[in-house]
């Protein structure tokens, strides 16, 4: 069993990250997810509880085919709750598919930032267990650092999401109010201090998982040829 | 965003138009009604369901807990069981 965490700040309210989060597919920076569909929603004392069917394809490197099979779509069950009084929406997702040799489960926790409320706060955490197949602490190396590189990726898409919200806010705001130049600038600022720190962030992950995964694989020759 | 089942793609659309106003500007607002989408949701959904049907999609692997620590150091299952 692996598990890995991460934590991240939004630059913007919890309202705003509420929303994104919704829209988030589709986006340039996962364009593996192929479809996403409402299967169960409702509220109930206040809290809107969501189930969704998450569909996408994952590319295995070609030894780990040869273990679990090659599937080109995945499924995933993703189960949400967003409670507007406390400003707090969890997400849950679990995959489907291969569930007899992996399990990945992922929590994702939208907060407002508990020293700036007009922030939010990004609490991600994923744990992989992987049985039943040779190497299954590779595998779960593997599957953590490519949750750990959708997680940047993830965060690009709300930040992407909530660029494209700025220009509606940006289109009402010039037919209606007097400080227009002065909301503006302010929102531009804001955008590009986020994307520059999210850009480093997603560079710094990007590296370390590569190295790693690097690592892995020699590893597994090593292991191969002691073997044979 | 598509829909796992092609027919559905067009109702998913609707249904999610009406879903993110809703979220915006009533349920973030303290409103609580949900029957604003109530009508599109029923047929989509119908179109959804029929749709996992087809692909033989079902949700009932999830109740197996795999990740309980008590599966963690037993023998690995047979290879040959699907």
């Amino acid at each position: 069993m692996k598990i890995w965490t991460s934590e991240h700040t939004f630059n913007h309210p919890w309202e705003t990250v509420a929303q994104a989060a919704w829209r988030k597919y589709p986006n340039p920076m996962n364009p593996a997810v192929i479809g996403t569909d409402v299967v169960e929603r409702k509220v109930v004392d206040g809290v809107l509880h969501t189930h969704r069917l998450v569909s996408s394809k994952w590319f295995f490197p070609r030894w780990a085919q040869a273990l679990i099979g090659t599937a080109k779509i995945c499924y995933a069950s993703e189960i949400s709750e967003v409670n507007p009084i406390q400003r707090q929406m969890t997400l849950k997702t679990t995959n489907l598919t291969f569930c007899h040799y992996i399990a990945v489960d992922e929590t994702v926790r939208y907060t407002p930032h508990p020293s700036d409320s007009s922030k939010t706060l990004l609490k991600q955490e994923a744990v992989v267990t992987v049985q039943g197949v040779p190497l299954s602490s590779y595998m779960e190396d593997l599957l953590t650092n490519k949750i750990s590189l959708n997680a940047g990726k993830g965060r690009q898409a709300i930040e992407w999401v909530i660029g494209k919200f700025d220009t509606e806010i940006k289109e009402l705001a010039s037919s209606a109010c007097k400080s227009t130049d002065e909301l503006l600038s302010q929102t531009k600022k804001s955008i590009d201090d986020i994307t520059t720190s999210a850009r480093r962030s997603m560079d710094d992950i990007s590296s370390k998982a590569k190295s790693t995964l690097d690592d892995i694989e020699k590893l597994t020759k090593a292991n191969a040829n002691q073997r044979s | 965003m598509n829909s796992i089942g092609e027919e559905c793609t067009d109702l998913k659309k609707k249904y999610d138009d009406c879903f993110n106003t809703w979220f915006s500007e009533r349920f973030l607002k303290g409103d609580q009604d949900d029957s604003v989408c109530a009508g599109i949701f029923k047929i989509y959904q119908e179109c959804v369901k029929n749709a996992m049907k087809q692909q033989s999609i079902d949700f009932k692997e999830i109740d197996k807990d795999i990740l309980g620590t008590e599966n963690e150091y037993k023998t690995p299952p047979n290879a040959n069981s699907s």
